[in-house]
């Protein structure tokens, strides 16, 4: 049942991809580019990141003032905030997109384990920085924001109240708690840094790039929301007014509501089973036998083709030291190997083969074809 | 069977007397219930022989198609920029393009090989690209006749 769901999703995908092709071409078509999209709002983020970072206090006293002054005061602030704000929610966006295109087109799993647990840590990396960036800002909200952290940190069992120390900073909010929250946001940003070098492991020249129409178109929308609906702070923290203002970002505040409805205890069971099963994910699925690419020695004249257009950096090049006249021979790494054939197709020797389609059966299977 | 004699054979033929073969990546358009063997329903002279993805196909298996008697050669492949291995329809295209080792031979009549990019779900118009196809090489083999 979940094959067969997951087949038809592969069919809409592909519908529609098909229908984008013949639009803006297979060049320009947004859905090719779903995993380079999200890196994209990633830099603009960065971008708008630093420029805000140069001019963002964080203390109690002066935080909402800085945040105000940056909006009000510094030429384009406003724009530069609107930026950030709706490029988070753009990253998220094609980050879901990504999520479930390689799931429903069947490619996270196996050779591609790798990719989707570190897109599973960065997903909660994600989900820090966008909770923390919403503290800084340091209004109504953001009070809201820290105490119910701060209770949902102190529900676990053990841990909990260590946890929530660590969150404030100490045992009351106040300053210490404002760096805090900017580091979760700042130094957790430079983490997804390395989740993603993580995160592009074993694929070779991976599309880390949109190209230039889909940069601009992605830019353009975001400039469009910054402009139309403004990023805007409610009214200033006060620890002697009960904070009412919370207007919530569906993307990225989510958890609030939910820990309102089924409280602290669970709302953490709903976060740990839901990273749980998509972390699992691949294990619904049975992985066939493997039957990785085979290098024959006797073939094999070290050209290097194969290992330069493996897909998956499974196959390096060795020196031989078999008496051999050539200098290198290709290795496979069973355990990369996607056993696509795409090595099988770099070589005209004979040398790397499929057990299951060897190039020389293709060629008699295409005569016994073609005189039948 | 040599290439020449296997060439003075493929003169003048009609539409539906061009045989076919396509090499497939098993990936792109689904063709489950749509061959008998190896021959494609609906279209007449037409082989479909499915790898893995269109990146293995080597250009020797290409030259082998010719050398066994078909008149027009397609290598299918998954649209351009989807590929479940994420590259092989662009090496392909490459090596069909000559841009990309190992290249073809010049001995194989490139007019009469095509590349054809199509996704799982377009069945029926893969069928009707096989037809404009035939009819090209019906005319292509024309011309090569006129030219020698």
């Amino acid at each position: 049942m979940l094959t067969s769901f997951v087949r038809s999703g592969q069919k809409v995908i592909l519908r529609i991809e098909d229908i984008l092709n013949k639009v803006f071409s297979s060049e320009q078509n947004l859905l090719y580019y779903h995993g380079a999209m999200p890196n994209f709002c990633m830099w603009m983020l960065f971008l708008s990141g630093l420029l805000l970072f140069a001019y963002y206090t964080p203390t109690l006293e002066a935080a909402y003032q800085s945040v105000e002054y940056i909006t009000d005061k510094l030429p384009y602030g406003d724009v530069i905030r609107g930026i950030h704000r709706y490029a988070a929610d753009a990253m998220l966006l094609t980050v879901i997109l990504h999520a479930l295109r390689v799931y429903f087109t069947d490619r996270y799993r196996e050779y591609r384990l790798i990719a989707w647990y570190s897109g599973v840590a960065l997903s909660v990396f994600m989900l820090i920085i966008g909770v923390s960036g919403y503290i800084l800002v340091w209004d109504e909200r953001s009070f809201i924001i820290v105490t119910k952290i701060t209770d949902f940190l102190g529900s676990l069992p053990f841990i909990g109240s260590s946890l929530a120390s660590a969150f404030l900073n100490g045992e009351v909010i106040s300053n210490y708690t404002m760096s805090m929250s900017f580091f979760l946001h700042t130094g957790t940003s430079f983490a997804l840094l390395v989740l993603l070098w993580v995160h592009y492991m074993r694929i070779s020249r991976p599309v880390v790039n949109v190209t230039w129409a889909i940069g601009s178109l992605i830019s353009g929308i975001i400039l469009l929301f910054a402009g139309l609906f403004p990023a805007i702070s409610g009214p200033e923290a006060k620890f002697t007014v009960e904070p009412s203002y919370f207007d919530i970002d569906w993307f990225y505040l989510w958890l609030f509501p939910l820990i309102d409805t089924v409280g602290n205890i669970g709302a953490w069971l709903v976060l740990i089973a839901g990273v749980t099963l998509v972390t699992l994910l691949p294990n619904f699925v049975r992985n066939h036998d493997k039957e990785p690419a085979s290098v024959s020695k006797d073939h094999c004249v070290g050209c290097r083709l194969c290992s330069i257009d493996c897909p998956y950096e499974a196959i390096y090049m060795a020196p031989r030291n078999d008496g051999s006249k050539y200098k290198e021979i290709a290795v496979v790494i069973d355990d990369r190997c996607a056993e696509c054939g795409l090595c099988v197709g770099a070589c005209n020797f004979d040398a790397i083969e499929l057990p299951n389609y060897k190039s020389p059966q293709v060629m008699d299977d295409i005569r016994i074809a073609l005189q039948s | 069977m040599t290439q020449a004699e296997t060439q003075s054979e493929n003169k003048l033929k009609t539409k539906d007397e061009v045989k076919v073969a396509v090499i497939a990546c098993a990936r792109s358009v689904n063709l489950e219930g749509e061959l008998s063997a190896t021959k494609l329903n609906g279209v007449s002279n037409c082989d479909v022989i499915q790898v893995p993805c269109s990146g293995m196909i080597q250009p020797r298996m290409i030259e082998a198609a010719f050398n066994a008697g078909a008149d027009g050669v397609i290598a299918m492949g998954c649209q351009i920029g989807d590929c479940h291995f994420r590259e092989g329809n662009k090496f392909c295209r490459e090596r069909l393009l000559g841009q990309r080792p190992p290249m073809i031979k010049k001995t194989v009549p490139k007019r009469r090989l095509k590349g054809l990019w199509m996704s799982e779900v377009q069945v029926d118009d893969f069928k009707a690209r096989v037809e404009d196809f035939k009819g090209y090489v019906a005319e292509q083999l024309v011309e090569e006749q006129k030219g020698n």
